[in-house]
């Protein structure tokens, strides 16, 4: 359907004017504003928990398919895998976080760039769905955590747990995170 | 006549030269003129010179490591002094430089090559004539020497370098040789004649006759092809996981029945199925196929350079009347043919070093309760994207004093200096530039000029070179590099159902088991093997797969050696040997000790590849059985695997994992577990049906079985009651935290019922 340009019949140059300031606060509002205030992260169920990834580190969701395990590896290597000529390793979120099950199988590989150069997947029960926090919320939350898991009450009185990829991901720190 | 290989190396050896000539007539002339940088330019000019006459004799070219000597011997010398080079000595270097790339030159092309005695004299006039800088000889007055013969354009043809120069460069040839080398030096005093002046059959853009066309091609962008490949294997796993999908869709259909509604849809499915398969076997072949192409443009085995040092080992051990007898160990391993061609170089000192100065007479060596006979070893491995050479000999080792002394009487360390160092700093001292212990310059050594090379060609590779020594027993050069390309053969094996690598550089034979071959100690298994015998492991246990087995009657067995050890290796099945590209595994799992690395199989899966030296140290006879508890968890996914084993383990369970109900039996038929922790709904057979065959079984009856499951219905705990589980959780009990506690429950229930 073609879209119509509106006739209006302004009856005075102050009215068009009025109008024409509100279009341009309205095209001045950048762009990003919003996202400005808000972090987008990717969130899915670990047990019976909710988490939470920065959007901007997830690189893509894949099925937890052809997936090679490395014997003798650590508890929390699933195996390694083949993602666009690279190999990864693919590790169980569950047994990092010092989870202990999960309501579903997991079917899901979130590969993730934690940011020291090199993409790791972690297992998910499910494609995780997108939302948004406010970045104040975030920033405070961030200054009280102790570790890898950020705990958030989300608006809606929700319970999630924002994970730093890349405390979570340093050798040092995984399997030693014991999450409440 | 020269074989093969030998053509192909002297091939090369002449790109090398010319490049190194290149840079050899730059170097003449910055000193002729006077350079501000004299010592380090005279160091390149060293080495350049040594690497010709050590590359000449490792090809046999003797007259070349002689001519070279030669040139050294007129050029090395004025070293210390402080005046630019004469004149008459640069030309004299250059025009016998010349020559002598006429002459390798005509070597390659199986032509008489220009004779050498007139360049000599040259040397020799060189050498004698007082070096008080004479004024400079005319560069446009020809200087053939007495009954020089100039090397014809068709002998010495244009090299690429010079076609590189490009149409319009009006570039100055000397009379004497139509060397690239002289063409591309801007300021070669026996310039003169034009290169438009050239007839039309020299223009630099045509090529010999015979010699294919090549294109200049940098390496990023073949690595970049190769990653392309990847990709597309990758593509190909894709198809494969398309048509399993299909698989799926017809079994279902099938559990549907044969109805006319579905007829349609099944002929279909059962055609792109068809088609699906096709396609993927047509591109695991184009795979394949671009895969080799490009491990031909880029990688060459390692023997094309190893296998000539034999020659230069023998020529040098009976000019010093040595015994030596040199061990090559991985050289089928292809590695990056510049990295090869750097390294020609650099093994070819390390090796007339150890010859002449590692290893001792036959006299001296029986003396000292040595075999006569000196064993060099080279050996070649790569793990990963890291190349490693040891280049290793039984001799004297380094003598700490003789190094401290040599240098100090060079100037390359002063005794104070000397109290402050360690053992393995002094050792470092055979690297600097100019170091020497021989007093005597041969045509060997003696000039100072060798391991500084090595460091630098090693270096220039961006690796390291490491030495280690130990008086009276030898030395060992250890050479580590990066190698993003190269490919190694590696024996393909299967246990349970994981396929895993070994290196076959470590795989000596491979043989059925005989049961009456097989001894069973109180702690160990033992093989007869040609009248020896060898330990004997089974492969799953020592990767933690499963208890130790005894193997079956026709099981296969690899005989593997590695750091002088060997071992018999039980393996499932002998999947066959290939030719992989092994890649470096992920950081998470890079440190671990049993792993060289991953390649990917034809069809796209990954393989693991296990280090030979840690299978053959994994010496597992005195060990003690521990009393730890162990479980099996039987579960279709990875990740639940993974999750349970960290629970269990965590509980201070040895865990053992099977992928299915069948698997799952065959572990039981070899090993007792202490408990079963086994998923309900697996395909093949469930959870139940696996609990029912475990009850059915005199050994199993009694071992307590605990279902998981994602549904927590009361129909399926009553139906795993009824099937003789001991206990039943679901998902969510595990997410709380009651896999221990229930797997501590059932035992203790049974242990009570069986009291």
């Amino acid at each position: 359907m073609k879209r119509q340009p509106l006739d209006l019949d302004l009856d005075s140059t102050a009215e068009r004017e009025l109008l024409e300031r509100r279009a341009q606060r309205v095209r001045e509002r950048p762009q990003d504003a919003v996202e400005e205030s808000v972090l987008w992260v990717a969130e899915f169920p670990v047990g019976e928990e909710t988490y939470a990834i920065p959007l901007e580190m997830l690189r893509a969701a894949v099925p937890l398919k052809m997936v090679t395990p490395v014997p003798l590896s650590p508890p929390h290597v699933i195996g390694i895998l083949r993602f666009q000529g690279q190999i990864l390793s693919a590790l169980s979120l569950a047994s990092i976080l010092g989870g202990r099950g999960w309501r579903e199988d997991p079917a899901v590989l979130l590969v993730v760039d934690p940011g020291f150069g090199r993409l790791v997947a972690l297992d998910c029960e499910r494609i995780p769905k997108t939302a948004s926090y406010p970045h104040p919320l975030v920033a405070e939350a961030r200054a009280r955590a102790q570790s890898a898991v950020i705990e958030l009450t989300v608006p809606g009185m929700r319970q999630v747990n924002l994970l730093d990829l890349r405390r979570l991901m340093d050798r040092r720190n995984v399997g030693d995170v014991r999450h409440a | 006549m020269l074989d093969p290989l030998m053509e192909q190396l002297l091939a090369g050896f002449v790109d090398e030269a010319q490049e190194i000539a290149g840079r050899l007539t730059d170097q003449l002339i910055e000193l002729e003129k006077g350079s501000d940088r004299r010592a380090q330019v005279f160091d390149g000019l060293a080495r350049g010179l040594h690497t010709l006459k050590g590359s000449a004799a490792t090809l046999g070219l003797d007259a070349l490591a002689d001519f070279a000597h030669r040139m050294e011997d007129v050029a090395l010398p004025l070293r210390d002094s402080q005046a630019p080079l004469p004149p008459q000595v640069a030309d004299a270097l250059l025009r016998t430089l010349d020559v002598w790339m006429a002459h390798l030159r005509a070597v390659n092309a199986k032509l008489d090559p220009p004779a050498l005695e007139a360049s000599h004299e040259l040397l020799a006039r060189a050498k004698s004539a007082p070096h008080s800088s004479p004024a400079p000889q005319n560069p446009a007055a020809p200087q053939n020497a007495p009954g020089q013969q100039d090397p014809s354009p068709a002998q010495s043809p244009p090299s690429p370098r010079g076609a590189l120069a490009g149409d319009g460069a009006r570039l100055l040839v000397g009379e004497l040789v139509t060397s690239p080398s002289a063409v591309l030096a801007p300021d070669a005093p026996n310039r003169r004649r034009r290169l438009e002046d050239r007839g039309p059959e020299e223009s630099p853009q045509s090529l010999p006759a015979g010699e294919e066309q090549a294109w200049r091609v940098t390496t990023r962008q073949v690595v970049s092809l190769l990653h392309e490949v990847e990709r597309l294997r990758e593509v190909r796993l894709h198809l494969e996981e398309r048509r399993r999908e299909i698989e799926r869709a017809l079994q279902q259909l099938d559990r549907l029945g044969l109805k006319a509604d579905n007829a349609e849809a099944r002929a279909v499915l059962f055609s792109t199925r068809r088609s699906l398969t096709a396609d993927g076997e047509e591109a695991a072949d184009i795979v394949a196929s671009m895969e080799d192409g490009l491990k031909a443009i880029s990688t060459m085995p390692v023997r094309t350079v190893l296998e000539p040092l034999r020659r230069a080992v023998r020529d040098l051990t009976q000019k010093q009347g040595k015994l030596v007898k040199l061990s090559v160990v991985g050289a089928e391993v292809s590695l990056d043919r510049r990295v090869l061609e750097a390294l020609r170089a650099p093994l070819v000192h390390l090796v007339r070093n150890a010859v002449d100065h590692g290893l001792e007479t036959p006299e001296v060596r029986e003396g000292r309760g040595k075999h006569r006979e000196g064993a060099l070893t080279i050996r070649v491995e790569q793990q990963g994207n890291m190349l490693f050479i040891e280049v290793g000999d039984d001799g004297n080792g380094l003598d700490v004093q003789r190094i401290k002394e040599a240098a100090m009487r060079r100037g390359l360390a002063s005794e104070a200096e000397f109290t402050a160092m360690s053992i393995s700093q002094i050792h470092q001292i055979i690297f600097r530039p100019g170091f020497s212990t021989r007093t005597e310059v041969t045509d060997i050594s003696g000039r100072g000029v060798g391991l500084d090379v090595v460091r630098n060609e090693i270096q220039g590779l961006n690796g390291q070179v490491e030495v280690q020594s130990t008086p009276g027993q030898g030395t060992r050069f250890i050479l580590t590099l990066p190698a993003e390309l190269g490919s190694s053969p590696v024996l393909v094996v299967r246990c349970g159902e994981h396929q895993l690598g070994i290196p076959m550089a470590a795989v000596e034979s491979s043989r059925r088991t005989t049961t009456v071959d097989v001894r069973v100690g109180r702690s160990r298994l033992q093989l007869r093997h040609r009248e020896e015998l060898l330990p004997l492991q089974d492969f799953g246990a020592l990767m933690g797969l499963r208890q130790p087995e005894v193997p079956f009657e026709g099981q296969p067995i690899l005989i593997l050696h590695s750091q002088g050890k060997r071992l018999a290796l039980s393996v499932d099945e002998v999947m066959g040997d290939k030719e992989l590209v092994i890649r470096p595994l992920p950081a998470e799992v890079r440190d671990m000790p049993a792993y060289q690395g991953a390649a990917t199989l034809a069809r796209g899966e990954l393989v693991l590849i296990v280090r030979a030296d840690w299978v053959v140290n994994q010496d597992r006879s005195g060990e003690s059985v521990t009393a730890t508890r162990r479980a099996l968890v039987v579960d279709d996914s990875l990740t639940a695997r993974a999750l349970h084993r960290t629970a269990l383990e965590a509980g201070g369970y040895q865990v053992h994992t099977a992928s299915n109900g069948r698997q799952a039996l065959e572990q039981l038929r070899h090993a007792a577990y202490d408990v079963l922790v086994c998923d309900i709904g697996m395909e093949e057979m469930d959870g139940f049906q696996l609990t029912s065959a475990v009850r059915q079984r005199s050994e199993t009856d009694s071992m307590p079985v605990i279902l998981v499951s994602a549904r927590d219905s009361a129909a399926d705990r009553q139906h795993g009651t009824e099937v003789g589980a001991d206990g039943f959780l679901s998902k969510k009990d595990c997410v709380a935290g009651r896999l221990l506690a229930e797997v501590a429950s059932v035992i203790t229930r049974r242990k009570g019922s069986a009291a």
